[in-house]
Order: C-alpha cells, then sequence, then structure tokens
C-alpha cells in the first residue's frame, strides 16, 4: 500500500535550493492533504539539526525525509554532507527508542532530473509504505 | 574544558523510571562545547524520552532547562523557581555540575544522564582530545606544552621510550608519540637544552590521595 493510501503522515524537509518556486508549488497539496503532509524548506540541507527531525517525530510524523541537493552541487559545498551524517545520528538516536531508523530517510536528488517540490512529494506519497503509523502517535 | 559523553538511553531511563516528572538540565559551558549536554543536547533527549514514554505508554513529563553553568552558584539559583514542580533532575552537567546543583537543592534527586570523561580539547569540529589530568603539578613549561603525563601512554618524563613508529605510540598507533611532539617542538624552537633537566617521579600526592582538592583564595572571599 502506499504511503498516501496508508494514511501516513509525512514531514519532508528540504534544500530550497531543489526548487526556487517551492512556496508556490506545494500549496495544492497542503490543502489536499492538509496536516498529513508537512513541508520545512531549508536554505540548505546542512541547516537540518537532530532536534528538528525528533521533534517532526514527536509532533506525529509517520515518516520524516531530508531531501538534499546532489553531491558536488551544495552552493554551501558541504551543506548536504553534513545533512547525511546529522540525519545518519538521529537514526542511532531513535533506535535507541524502538523507533525503525526508516522512519527517517535521506533523499538525494539526482543533478540530471530536477522535479518540483510538488513532483517529488507526490512521487514519494507514491511510494510503498515501508513503515506503519508511528507508535509515538498511536500509544 | 571538561568532557562527557551521554549515558546510553538504557541506563538514564533506569534512573528515572521511579519518577513522573523530569526536569532535563543541561549546561551552556564544557558540556555544550563538546556537543553532549547543551541546550541541543538537551532537546534530543528530552524529546527521546518523551517518545519513549509514549510507546511505552508510560506517564512522563519532561520538561527542558539550560543554565549558562550548572557549578556556579549564581546559575544554579535560577532553578530555585521551578524544581519543586519536578520529581527528579535529569542533569547533563559534568560531574562537578550535578553537585553542585544536588548541593543547593539536596531534598531533589539530582541524576546524570552524562558520564564525565576527561579534561581536553576540541581538536576538530566533532574531535575532542584529553590533553590534561589535573596533576596539579604543570610542567608544561619544560615540555613545549605537550603534556607527557596526559599525552605520553607511558607517562614517561625524561624523554621517549624508544617504541614510537611513524612518529605513533606503540601503545595505541592511532596516537602521536607525545615524546616525538616534545622534542621536534623544543627543536624548532632552539631550546632543546630544556630536555637536560632531570625530572623526579611525578608528585601524585597532588592530585590523589588526600581527598577532594579546594583552592582558596583569600582574596576573591566575600
Amino acid at each position: 500500500m502506499d504511503q498516501k493510501s496508508a494514511g501516513l503522515n509525512l514531514t519532508i524537509f528540504f534544500c530550497q535550493q531543489l526548487d526556487p518556486d517551492q512556496d508556490v508549488n506545494r500549496r495544492a497539496l497542503e490543502k489536499e492533504l492538509g496536516e498529513r503532509i508537512r513541508f520545512f524548506p531549508l536554505p540548505c540541507s546542512g541547516r537540518i539539526d537532530p532536534l528538528h527531525l525528533m521533534r517532526a517525530l514527536e509532533s506525529g510524523a509517520d515518516k520524516v525525509y531530508l531531501v538534499t541537493c546532489p553531491e558536488g552541487t551544495c552552493r554551501y559545498r558541504e551543506g548536504n554532507l553534513r545533512a547525511q551524517k546529522r540525519i545518519a545520528f538521529t537514526q542511532e538516536l531513535i533506535e535507541e527508542i524502538g523507533l525503525e531508523r526508516e522512519r527517517l530517510e535521506l533523499i538525494i536528488t539526482s543533478a540530471g532530473n530536477p522535479v518540483t517540490i510538488d513532483e517529488m512529494a507526490r512521487g514519494l506519497l507514491a511510494r510503498e509504505a515501508s513503515v506503519g503509523p508511528s507508535p509515538v502517535r498511536v500509544s | 574544558m571538561i568532557t562527557a559523553e551521554r549515558k546510553p538511553l538504557t541506563e538514564i531511563k533506569e534512573m528515572i523510571a521511579p519518577y513522573r516528572k523530569v526536569l532535563v538540565v543541561g549546561c551552556g559551558s564544557c558540556v555544550a562545547e563538546c556537543a553532549s549536554g547543551g541546550e541541543k543536547e538537551v532537546g534530543l533527549l528530552a524529546s527521546a524520552l518523551r517518545m519513549d514514554a509514549k510507546i511505552s505508554g508510560k506517564e512522563l513529563e519532561v520538561k527542558e532547562m539550560t543554565l549558562d553553568r550548572q557549578c556556579v552558584y549564581e546559575f544554579i539559583d535560577q532553578l530555585t523557581d521551578v524544581i519543586d514542580e519536578y520529581d527528579v533532575v535529569l542533569s547533563l552537567g559534568c560531574g562537578a555540575g550535578v553537585q553542585a546543583v544536588a548541593e543547593v537543592f539536596p531534598k531533589v534527586h539530582i541524576v546524570p544522564a552524562l558520564n564525565t570523561t576527561f579534561i581536553g580539547e576540541t581538536k576538530e569540529a566533532g574531535l575532542w582530545v584529553e590533553n590534561c589530568r589535573a596533576c596539579g603539578d604543570c610542567k608544561l613549561g619544560f615540555f613545549a606544552a605537550v603534556c607527557p603525563i596526559t599525552r605520553c601512554a607511558k607517562g614517561l618524563l625524561n624523554g621517549p621510550c624508544g617504541g614510537s613508529r611513524t612518529e605513533c605510540c606503540e601503545v595505541d598507533p592511532d596516537v602521536p608519540c607525545a615524546w616525538q611532539l616534545i622534542i621536534a617542538r623544543l627543536d624548532d624552537m632552539g631550546r632543546l637544552d630544556l630536555l637536560r633537566k632531570v625530572h623526579p617521579p611525578a608528585d601524585w600526592s597532588k592530585q590523589q590521595g588526600k581527598g577532594p582538592r579546594k583552592i582558596y583564595r583569600k582574596d576573591q572571599r566575600t
């Protein structure tokens, strides 16, 4: 069953360099899904902090995505590399409390295939659900 | 600075298991610098504990607070107005901070979330290394500011052991040979003459064996 049909809450942190018109492009999905989808544009994916990811899970997200620029293309040089390390750190932390590390997923976009945030989010919603509703939300 | 690392969550959970209202208190000094006990780490730990409680079906209220320092009364006093609302204080201070808070609030159970490790420096982002043992008898001036007690695995004071390979210690090949560093630096600054001094065995009574040490400054006392 895909994530949209499964009724999962998604939170998507993304580098806003990926889609300069992201504030417009995500409105349709936000209107359609309401609280079930939350977008957090970042000036660079390197701005992400493990605390943001934890708060997203604590707020009821079943799955949290962090979308970075392709390797070697970060306008701030290493932001996407730092983002990878921070999500890995947070995955270890959530495993300590029994949450699956798959609830946090890193998406490294590919250079030759730019997509809007709307297209990307719809693609993520169409993916097969690898996790169920978070036990933090349903307990 | 003093460095520390967070205890495993299982250990922390065991310590706070009997309680329902937890105040997680961080410290904005040394432990913030080594990314173990500052405001961010307080947030991470508190978030993890709250989620864990929800998953387990336990009732747990976790609040967060960070003091600039946990080892000075004037900062600890900021807890006075709030501490009575909680059953336990989970401190992300170093051992000194945990105990200092407990001195001010002896009736409150203060538990440590960190294992205090060593005195060291931030070598690079994300890397902290020990460089001082607080021996109480600093001889760094003789050793080009490379402490042979801390950084030589054998604690040698009068020259290398001769076992180093490619400038690294034979005890731990990931560690640069302290004596290699000492001699190279003294040579660079033209002070190899300092090696002529023979140092007697370290006087460890300045560090241990007489209970907790203290420093008393009459001019600083009120």
